[in-house]
This record gives structure tokens, C-alpha cells and sequence, in this order.
């Protein structure tokens, strides 16, 4: 445990030494909320639409956060393949899970530090629970877990292409996992039968559907189970991944 | 399990034994067969010019590249099936310096040490151990590495290597690009682990003079393959005692004093200062090499009697000079480098 502990502390420091790599994610994701709050919140007097617009679009302020998590431990690769750190790493007996462990758990703790700040906006604006602070928990737990999941795909890319600019190209997919989904309204309002098949298969509308549920619904099984299920094997398929490509680096390097 | 030599001690498998290691990369070879036996407590200098395998060599002997075939011990551990004892074992400072710049020394050195299960108390005092070592003490604490000089980055990563008391240390080219005081601070450092700790030391340069003062063997490669191996006296012994350097006035007519001397004094070779020859006593042979020259017409514009370098030796083995590629190419590229 003493190197993953000291590898999460020494990626923390670095990304909070970089404050410029953090605040754009950071500002996109507040700016959403405040925007798609004041611009779309009539949505939520549509016939059938339950609780308040702010907790419906909650959940999008906080995934988009989650991208600029992810991208902060690509970037951190990145940035030790091209220092030739990555290489010193290599060489000592620590565990390979442990290299890239640390910018991905590191990432999940800035971002949950981030969130934090974006439920206190949301609290302010006058956002409720439905589940009082145990579901503002649950909110950052799925963060926490929803980050580094993108941070296992943004790390598998940044050791795979070893290049700055496909690593922030990469980031790119996660946007149509965001848009293409139950992003501004629930699935009964989405008009076009294509928007609801990518909706139904995008993994996010799971994780939207578990942080919606405990801020508007109430303690459900359902949502959660399926919402964590999904959150566990997205992140198990990225950050397997990532680990194939950290094993790989040290016969190719 | 056979050897080149048959007999191995275990001081060799304390050290570092090679059998038979090769790595290619597509069609080049980069390492093709190397054979080692270095035992524990030596200073070992592995020299060639760049491209010719060393840097190859030392990532698969440090774990960090997989050799195509063949086998390798260090510090008694088999480099493929036991990496994780190996790099326990070993301390690397590669070519390229490898440091965050977003950290202060003092943290990398902490973390370098904690990431080989020293504890954090521990890994503290390594730290101020070693930055003294390394000179590096006085250095602004909260100063990052981003800020450092090459030769201040050079040796703290000289540092790092050293941050767990490692057996073996692999240093591949450590003083290149550093001025002439930082080199001998790093030559005396050398010297101290090896003869305090008894280290083992593995260190590939392009510098001649760097093997001859501190290496107990040395190793010349080229084209992947060991073509000299010895004590630098014994290298420079085995071409004869004395060298006669003959200079002119054109490289034309160097090559054609070398085509006239070819067959009367067959130990000539052509460098780029003009033509060396090797002989046991050189004033025996100076009458007639002047004689030869002077019936062919070649005018001489200089003569010198001196002792064998390795350069000689270098020049012998690999058929080119060391001199005139030690002052540009710094970076030996892994791949492609060996193309020829």
C-alpha cells in the first residue's frame, strides 16, 4: 500500500501545482449548470415531470466535470512519458496497477473535490434531496467512481498513442456520451427514435438515472444497483486496459 | 545451461552474467549475442560509439526492455523472470535523465525511496544523505526541478539511482553534456561506491578517458556485438607498446602514405589525425616508414612516438575514431540507430 498511497500524493500534488490543467474542466461544468438551469428549466413544467429542473441537470454539470477529471490523468502520462519519468517509474519494483493508479485515483479525488463546490453552488440555487445528505453522498460516490472510469480510457490512450494532442482528441468521445443521452430531458420527452437507442446504450443515462433518482425520487433500489453496476464495469473495462498498456510499456519502451 | 567461457563464479552471478542476449528491433539487431560475465564489486565500461548498442543493452539488463532472446543475471536475479527482484536490486540512471519538473529534488528523492519500501522517516533522511552527496544541498528547497540546470538535473538523477542503496548500478553515459568539474565530482562519487559499498558498476560512456580512469574492464561494442574486451592496459598492450602518429599536409595524401605503408607495416591504420601505427619499439621502425614515404614522393608534416590510448584500441575494433564523434550526438536513438 505504501506506493499507491505515495504515488496518489505525489500525482495530487503535481495536478494541484497546474492549477491552469484544472479550472477550465471545472468552469465547463459549473457554467452548465448555471446555463442549462436558467435556459431549460421551463422543461420542468412539462406534464410528468418530476422535481426540479437544477436536480435534474445536477448530474450533467457533474459528468462533464468528470471529462476534465479524466483528462488531468492523461495529460499526467503524458507528461511523464515526455519527462522520461514515466520510464523512472518503470524501473522500480512498484506495481505497475500502482503507476497508473496514481493519476487515475488522484483525478477521482480532484474531482470529487470539484463536486463538492458544484453541490454547494446547487444547495445555494436551492436544490433539494429527496434523500437529505445521504443522497448528496451518493452523488460523489458516483462521481468519484464515474471519473475514474473516464480516467482509465484517458490513461490507456496516453500510453498507447504517447502523444499529447490524440490523448486530448480522445477526451472527444466523451462528449456524445453525454449529449447522447437523457441530457436535458427525461426519455419520455426525446422525440427522435435514434436519440433514445443511443440513450438506452450509453452508459452515462445509467449513471444520470441513479444521481436523478436519489436527488428527486427517493432511496431506490433499481436505479442505484443498475447505475453502480454499469459505473464498476465501465471503469473494469478502461482501467483494464490501462493496465495492459502499463505492462506493455515496460517490453516496448 | 551453457557459458562462453564455461565456468562461472558466483561472484559473477552476483554481478552481472550475460548469455547469448540479443534484441531486434524489425531487421536490426541491435544486440546480437552479447556474452558477459562481470563480477560483483567491479567497475565495468562498456564504450561505443553511439548507436551501437549500449543504451539496448542497459534497458534489458534494468528490466525495462524484453530481449528477443538469450539470458541475463543480475545481482542474481534472471532479468525475465524475476523483475521485480531485479529492479529491487539495481539503481539506473539512464541517458536520458528521467525527473518530474513540477517536483523539488527533495520529493522525488522521498518518493523514489518510499516506491523501493523505504518508510517515510526513512526516506527523509536518504534524501539529505544524498542531495549532500550529489552536491545538491544548498540548492533553494522549494526550487523545482523544472528550474534546475542539465548538470544540476544530471546529478540529481544520479540521486534517484542511488535512493535505495541499490547492488548493482547501471549508469549509462552519466557525464555526457556535463562540464569538466561536475564529470570528475561524478567520477569521484564512482570511485567512493565502488570502493566503500562495493558496488558494481556498469557504466557505458563515449568517452575514452572516462573507461581508462575508472573502469577495472572495459567492453567495446559496435554493430551490437562485443568486438574488445579487457583491462584498458591489457586492451592497449595487446596492439603493441608504442604508437607512431604520422600527420600531412592533405587527407589525400594520408590515404596514399596508408596505401604505400599497407604492405610493408600492416599494423597502420588510418584516423582522422593521419595515419597511427602500432609497433613493439617504435624507433626500430621509424627509419623505414620515413624512407618508404620518401620514395613514394608523400611529403610528412609531422611525426610523434606515444603510448596506445583506447581510442586506439576503439579505432582497431571498430575501424572508426571515438575522437570525432564524442563532441556532437549526445542522444543514441534505440531503434533505428543501428541501420547500417
Amino acid at each position: 500500500m505504501n506506493d499507491f498511497t505515495a504515488l496518489i500524493a505525489r500525482s495530487l500534488r503535481t495536478y494541484l501545482r497546474q492549477p491552469a490543467a484544472i479550472i477550465p474542466g471545472f468552469a465547463i461544468a459549473v457554467f452548465f449548470l448555471f446555463v442549462y438551469n436558467a435556459g431549460l428549466s421551463s422543461v420542468a413544467s412539462l406534464p410528468g415531470f418530476q422535481g426540479s429542473y437544477l436536480a435534474f441537470i445536477l448530474p450533467v454539470a457533474i459528468v462533464s466535470a468528470a471529462i476534465g477529471g479524466a483528462t488531468l490523468a492523461g495529460e499526467a502520462l503524458i507528461r511523464d512519458i515526455a519527462s522520461g519519468y514515466f520510464t523512472k517509474l518503470l524501473l522500480t519494483p512498484t506495481k505497475r496497477l500502482a503507476l497508473i493508479w496514481g493519476p487515475i485515483v488522484a483525478g477521482g479525488i480532484i474531482l470529487v473535490a470539484q463536486v463538492v463546490v458544484i453541490l454547494v453552488l446547487a444547495l445555494l440555487m436551492g436544490l433539494g434531496s429527496a434523500t437529505g445528505p445521504g443522497g448528496l453522498l451518493v452523488v460523489l460516490g458516483f462521481a468519484f467512481l464515474w471519473g475514474m472510469a473516464f480516467s482509465g480510457f484517458a490513461v490507456f490512450v496516453a500510453l498507447r498513442t504517447r502523444n499529447g494532442a490524440a490523448t486530448q482528441a480522445a477526451t472527444l468521445v466523451f462528449f456524445p456520451l453525454i449529449f447522447l443521452s437523457t441530457t436535458f430531458v427525461p426519455k419520455q420527452y426525446i422525440t427522435s427514435s435514434w436519440l433514445k437507442v443511443a440513450a438506452d446504450i450509453n452508459p452515462t443515462t445509467y449513471v444520470f438515472n441513479a444521481m436523478r433518482s436519489v436527488l428527486i425520487d427517493g432511496w431506490r433500489a433499481e436505479p442505484l444497483l443498475v447505475g453502480l453496476a454499469v459505473v464498476l464495469a465501465f471503469a473494469t473495462v478502461t482501467g483494464a486496459l490501462a493496465l495492459w498498456q502499463a505492462r506493455k510499456a515496460t517490453q516496448l519502451s | 545451461m551453457t557459458t562462453a567461457s564455461g565456468v562461472r563464479s558466483p561472484d559473477v552471478e552476483r554481478g552481472i552474467l550475460v548469455e547469448q542476449l540479443s534484441r531486434r528491433f524489425g531487421d536490426l539487431k541491435a544486440v546480437d549475442a552479447v556474452d558477459l560475465q562481470i563480477p560483483s564489486g567491479e567497475i565495468f565500461g562498456f564504450l561505443g560509439p553511439n548507436g551501437a548498442g549500449k543504451s539496448t543493452l542497459v534497458k534489458m539488463l534494468a528490466t525495462i526492455l524484453a530481449p528477443t532472446s538469450g539470458r541475463a543475471v543480475v545481482a542474481g536475479f534472471d532479468v525475465r523472470r524475476q523483475q521485480g527482484k531485479v529492479r529491487q536490486a539495481i539503481g539506473v540512471a539512464l541517458q536520458e535523465v528521467g525527473l518530474d519538473p513540477l517536483m523539488t529534488a527533495r520529493e522525488l528523492i522521498v518518493l523514489q525511496a518510499r516506491l523501493f519500501g523505504t518508510s517515510t522517516g526513512a526516506a527523509r533522511d536518504t534524501a539529505e544523505r544524498l542531495l549532500d552527496t550529489v552536491g545538491l544541498a544548498d540548492v533553494e528547497p522549494k526550487k523545482r526541478v523544472g528550474d534546475y540546470s542539465g548538470g544540476m538535473r544530471r546529478r540529481l538523477d544520479l540521486a534517484l539511482a542511488l535512493a535505495h542503496d541499490p547492488r548493482v548500478l547501471f549508469l549509462d553515459e552519466p557525464t555526457t553534456g556535463l562540464d569538466p568539474a561536475s564529470r570528475i565530482d561524478i567520477w569521484d562519487e564512482v570511485r567512493r561506491l565502488n570502493s566503500q559499498q562495493g558496488m558494481t558498476i556498469f557504466l557505458t560512456t563515449q568517452y575514452l578517458e572516462e573507461a581508462d580512469k575508472l573502469a577495472d574492464r572495459v567492453a567495446i561494442i559496435d554493430h551490437g556485438q562485443i568486438v574488445a574486451i579487457g583491462t584498458p592496459a591489457e586492451l592497449k598492450r595487446g596492439l603493441g607498446e608504442e604508437v607512431v602518429e604520422l600527420s600531412f599536409e592533405t587527407p589525400d595524401d594520408a590515404e596514399r602514405a596508408a596505401a604505400v605503408l599497407a604492405d610493408a607495416t600492416p599494423q597502420c591504420r588510418l584516423g582522422d589525425g593521419g595515419l597511427r601505427c602500432y609497433f613493439p619499439v617504435a624507433a626500430h621502425e621509424v627509419p623505414g616508414l620515413v624512407r618508404a614515404l620518401d620514395q613514394a614522393s608523400i611529403p610528412l608534416r609531422g611525426l610523434t612516438i606515444d603510448r596506445p590510448t583506447l581510442d586506439d584500441v576503439f579505432l582497431r575494433a571498430t575501424g572508426q575514431s571515438m575522437r570525432g564523434s564524442e563532441e556532437h550526438d549526445a542522444g543514441e536513438p534505440p531503434t533505428d540507430a543501428v541501420a547500417r
